[in-house]
């Protein structure tokens, strides 16, 4: 059963709409259609569905028309041409009473900034979708309190947005929208606002949630990695309109066309046959300037066991494990007293073919540097052998130079 | 041949005549508004002088005291503000202003919001109306006088409409910036939860641009007040009157106490609505404040209309007040002795006195609209001639009260070579110094210079009366050349040593008498005022006297008793009952 299904939808802003719509056909790019007709394309001939209970994640770069595309589906914006059924009724040609009813019940949206309005409390924030409907007081407190409850956030609710944190507001934006009960969630670069270990949060808060309410829900993201995380079907859009629809595995093993490759070869390094391409940010102390306290802080908070170790000019002098750094603590020693010289050295350049034996039998990282041993990143197991892995998938090889 | 100057286009004509046509057309909508805008401002400003002035100082004092949020400067301000105006005898000005203000800002405001929501929500209305806004705040406010007069004619009701005009701008200029400025995801927010436009705009677009709006309010508050002072001329009351002629008669003192009281009060509103503004954060705080001051505005509502109340019952029984005559009259120093020595005279006659002062021309215009009674101050047959032209069809002309007035070009008896208006030639760096341009004596001091070749290349400067009479004072302690525009009786002739210069083309006329001029029906409506005023004339001699008082530093009212205690014959023979 299609919750919902979208048909053929396109939505072009400005003027000459039909010159722009004639230039799409053949093809045209968005910046030569905006530089010949003033037109600007937001979305063009989008047509997709959802089942019921599917989390469907509609990615792309900024200005692919994503955002557009989800306030198409609750007519924030009004489409162009195109047919939008939720439920197997056309929202695209309902009255304006009609579509209300439709987003007072069906459809609720989550925003990027988190859209809660300033001069009310958690509380009247949260019930503001059932007070549009004219519940009754008692009745939408207790609702909008038991969905305050589920986010851990009934403490606050006197309080005002403003006080407090990025994380808590969009859950209270979530609690607001899943208070009124909706069919369908729509969720606008909802964690884009938050700092990336409170988004982990947040998508695993979702995905748990999810568990408990099986609501249908498209997600809007131009992140890959959260697409993966969380998205049962994901979109890929591009100029405004949608390059493959599928699986995340299915994007990554088959893409359909060369811009969804580029797009997902972040994850994908099938390519990748140099140390500079799998290397990764290096986490390293400074010796001189950081005692073992800091590089014990910095391990915890990297949650690794293990630092690279160089002078202020950024050059290698070694490594640093949890032990050496203990002992140095306990001891009142300095860093260059524990520090271990024994690490492993390529260049940028070297294959993947080269390093393999390497790291097969060194514990700790390796550490790639330039001719005048600057450190530029790091090398740890687990790329090398997702990037073999890769290799031997796929026959074509060309060169990985970026 | 420049084609430019050929025809010139007839917009001043047009106008006259689109004006002219609103007037006739809408003249029954222009009385009812009068009516009722008078009957509403003369409601609040009599119940806020039927409280005793110190009972209502101690009420707001105590009513910024829990505004302010029990801070003590904005209530010792308030207090001492208002002492001090009460001591200068201000109140009753006060009073006036205060509601005139709150009329117009009300006005304002009701009118104001829902044009700048409507702003807000239309880019096309906006398109209309931001270069009407432009134009209703680039144009001199003196503008809005004119057809405020053709409409409402004088008094508080076309002071509100001029004030209304001036000050709307901000008001719907704010409106419209708050609503927009609203951040786009909030108004979708609202729209994704499916509210319509009403739940919208009360719920998400007011609470959040009220701080904005306010702002504009305030500002409309202020620009009110700043209209108070322009639209005394068409005799709106209060404290813009005392500083008009102050202004007249170049008298910085009370000039000064009068803006003085009108900074107090600018102060005390601004102060006022600015802190009603300020909300507080914490939320248990903002819903016992908002319970209390809830609560406070109600009590002072109901107090104010049972107060209103009470004074209709105390005066309907009270009944035997006196009728009203309402006299209008020029701040001339002439005009303000004899009106104020005639008020004094039907007061003790039992009749309540309005008098109005006007620009000349605007004075004229009551009486013909029947908007006031009566003026001792028609300069007949030369200096009002224009006037008297247009409008003898609609007044009645009771004849001469003073003879023998004489009008010309004087210049202090220092300046030997000249003594005729054809011996002036480069002096006083060919300038007349005049009075303002709407007088009558200006339109004869013009007549004069196309007369005299002598004068073709001479300018003649409108001032006021009062800046007349400083320059002139100036210039004579400095034994400078001047050429004034001069009337007597003036107590300057007494002041200073002044001679007449020869008019031999009569330009100026021979000499004149001050005739009083009634409206049509007083006869009919008031037989006994009407025959007072008919019988009402003295001489210039008794004028100057009271002149010269009031000149001295006694005020018009007291000048003018002590001449009515002096001259009890001739004040009995006016009001006798024959």
């Amino acid at each position: 059963m299609n919750k919902l299904e979208v048909k053929h939808l396109t939505k072009i802003f400005g003027k000459k709409q039909k010159a722009a719509l004639e230039m799409i056909k053949k093809q045209k790019s968005k910046t030569e259609i905006l530089e010949q007709t003033g037109a600007t394309v937001g979305v063009y001939d989008v047509s997709f569905d959802v089942k019921e209970g599917e989390v469907f994640v509609i990615m792309g770069l900024s200005g692919s028309g994503k955002s557009t595309l989800i306030r198409l589906l609750n007519r924030l914006i009004e489409p162009s041409s195109g047919d939008i059924y939720i439920n197997g009724s056309d929202i695209s040609k309902m009255n304006s009473e009609e579509l209300r009813e439709v987003r007072r019940h069906a459809l609720n949206m989550v925003f990027q900034n988190f859209g809660l309005f300033p001069h009310k409390t958690i509380l009247e924030n949260t019930e503001f979708g059932l007070e549009l409907r004219g519940v009754p007081k008692e009745e939408r407190v207790e609702l909008a309190e038991r969905a305050l409850d589920n986010s851990n956030l009934l403490a606050f609710k006197d309080q005002y947005p403003s006080q407090l944190s990025g994380g808590m507001q969009q859950r209270v934006g979530l609690a607001r929208a899943l208070a009124n009960d909706p069919e369908i969630l729509l969720m606008d670069e909802a964690f884009s606002a938050l700092d990336p270990l409170i988004r982990k949060e947040m998508q695993d808060e979702l995905l748990d949630l999810q568990e408990k309410v099986h609501k249908t829900i498209i997600f809007i993201t131009h992140d890959l990695n959260e697409a993966l995380r969380i998205g049962d079907r994901i979109a890929l859009m591009k100029d405004g309109q949608i390059m493959q629809i599928g699986t995340g595995e299915e994007i990554l093993t088959k893409p359909a066309n060369d811009f969804v490759r580029e797009f997902v070869e972040d994850v994908d390094r099938s390519k990748v046959l140099t140390a500079q391409n799998i290397m990764i940010k290096p986490l390293t102390t400074i010796i001189g300037v950081d005692g073992p306290q800091v590089a014990l802080t910095k391990m915890h908070n990297e949650e690794v066991s293990m630092l690279m170790a160089t002078d202020r000019r950024r050059q290698l002098v070694g490594s640093v494990s949890a032990e050496a750094a203990i002992n140095a603590r306990r001891k009142g020693l300095s860093l260059s007293e524990v520090v271990d010289h024994d690490v492993r050295t390529v260049s940028k350049d070297t294959v993947i073919t080269d390093i393999m034996p390497l790291i097969y039998d060194s514990a700790a990282p390796i550490a790639v540097t330039d001719d005048t041993n600057r450190l530029l990143g790091v090398i740890i197991k687990g790329r090398v052998i997702e990037a073999l892995a890769n290799t031997k998938d796929d026959a074509d090889t060309e060169g990985g130079e970026e | 041949m420049n084609i430019l100057l050929v025809g010139k286009l007839p917009v001043a004509e047009w106008i006259e005549a689109f004006t002219n046509w609103l007037t006739h057309t809408f003249s029954g909508l222009f009385n009812f508004i009068q009516s009722v805008g008078n009957f509403i401002m003369d409601g609040i400003t009599n119940t806020l002088s039927f409280v005793n002035p110190l009972l209502l100082i101690a009420l707001i004092t105590v009513a910024a005291f829990f505004l302010a949020g029990k801070k003590w400067t904005l209530p010792s301000f308030t207090l001492i503000g208002l002492l001090f105006i009460y001591n200068q005898g201000l109140w009753e000005d006060l009073i006036n202003t205060f509601t005139l203000v709150l009329v117009s800002s009300f006005v304002s405001i009701i009118i104001g919001i829902p044009l700048g929501i409507w702003m807000a929500k239309s880019n096309t209305v906006k398109q209309i109306i931001n270069p009407i806004l432009d134009f209703m705040q680039t144009m001199p406010a003196f503008v809005y006088l004119i057809p405020a007069v053709a409409f409402f004619g004088i008094g508080i009701v076309p002071g509100v409409f001029a004030s209304v005009i001036f000050a709307l701008p901000p008001t719907v200029r704010f409106t419209n910036l708050a609503i927009r400025e609203i951040p786009t995801e909030l108004i979708e927010a609202a729209d994704a939860f499916g509210s319509t436009s009403r739940q919208k705009l009360l719920k998400v677009e007011l609470p959040l641009a009220k701080n904005t709006i306010m702002a504009g309010v305030n500002q409309t508050i202020m620009l009110a007040l700043s209209m108070v002072v322009t639209g005394s001329m068409i005799g709106a009351p209060g404290l813009g009157r005392g500083v008009l002629s102050a202004l007249q008669h170049a008298d910085i003192g009370s000039g000064f106490v009068n803006g003085l009281a009108l900074v107090i009060l600018a102060i005390i509103i601004d102060r006022f609505s600015q802190t009603a503004n300020n909300t507080t954060k914490s939320p248990n705080a903002k819903k016992n404040a908002s319970k209390t001051n809830t609560f406070i505005a109600l009590a002072a509502l109901i107090l104010f209309i049972f107060a209103s109340l009470a004074r209709l019952i105390f005066q309907g029984q009270s009944s035997g007040a006196g009728q009203t005559v309402k006299l209008t009259y020029v701040e001339w120093d002439s005009e303000v002795a004899s009106t104020n020595v005639l008020a004094q005279v039907l007061k003790e006659q039992g009749y309540k006195v309005e008098m109005t002062p006007l620009d000349n021309a605007v004075m004229w215009q009551s009486i013909a609209k029947g908007e006031t009674d009566a003026t001792v101050s028609a300069w007949l047959p030369n200096t009002h001639a224009d006037q008297y032209k247009k409008y003898k069809q609609d007044v009645v002309d009771l004849g001469s009260n003073l003879k023998g007035v004489k009008l010309g070009l004087a210049v202090p008896t220092y300046m030997k070579d000249v003594n005729s208006i054809e011996d002036l030639n480069n002096q006083a760096d060919k300038k007349i110094t005049g009075i303002e341009p709407g007088a009558g004596i200006m339109k004869a001091a013009n007549k004069a210079k196309k007369a005299y070749s002598s004068l073709s290349d001479w300018e003649l400067v409108s001032s006021s009366t009062g800046a007349m009479t400083t320059s002139l004072d100036q210039a004579y302690k400095n034994k400078k050349e001047i050429v004034v525009t001069a009337w007597s009786p003036h107590w300057m002739f007494a002041k200073y040593k002044l001679k007449y210069l020869k008019d031999p083309k009569k330009s100026f006329g021979s000499t004149e008498s001050i005739h009083s001029i009634v409206r049509k029906g007083l006869k009919k409506d008031m037989p006994k005022v009407n025959k007072i005023i008919n019988r009402f004339n003295w001489t210039q001699d008794d004028m100057e006297a009271v002149m010269l008082d009031i000149n001295d530093g006694m005020s018009p009212e007291k000048a003018a008793k002590k001449w009515v205690k002096n001259h009890p014959k001739k004040v009995a023979s006016w009001t006798a009952n024959k």
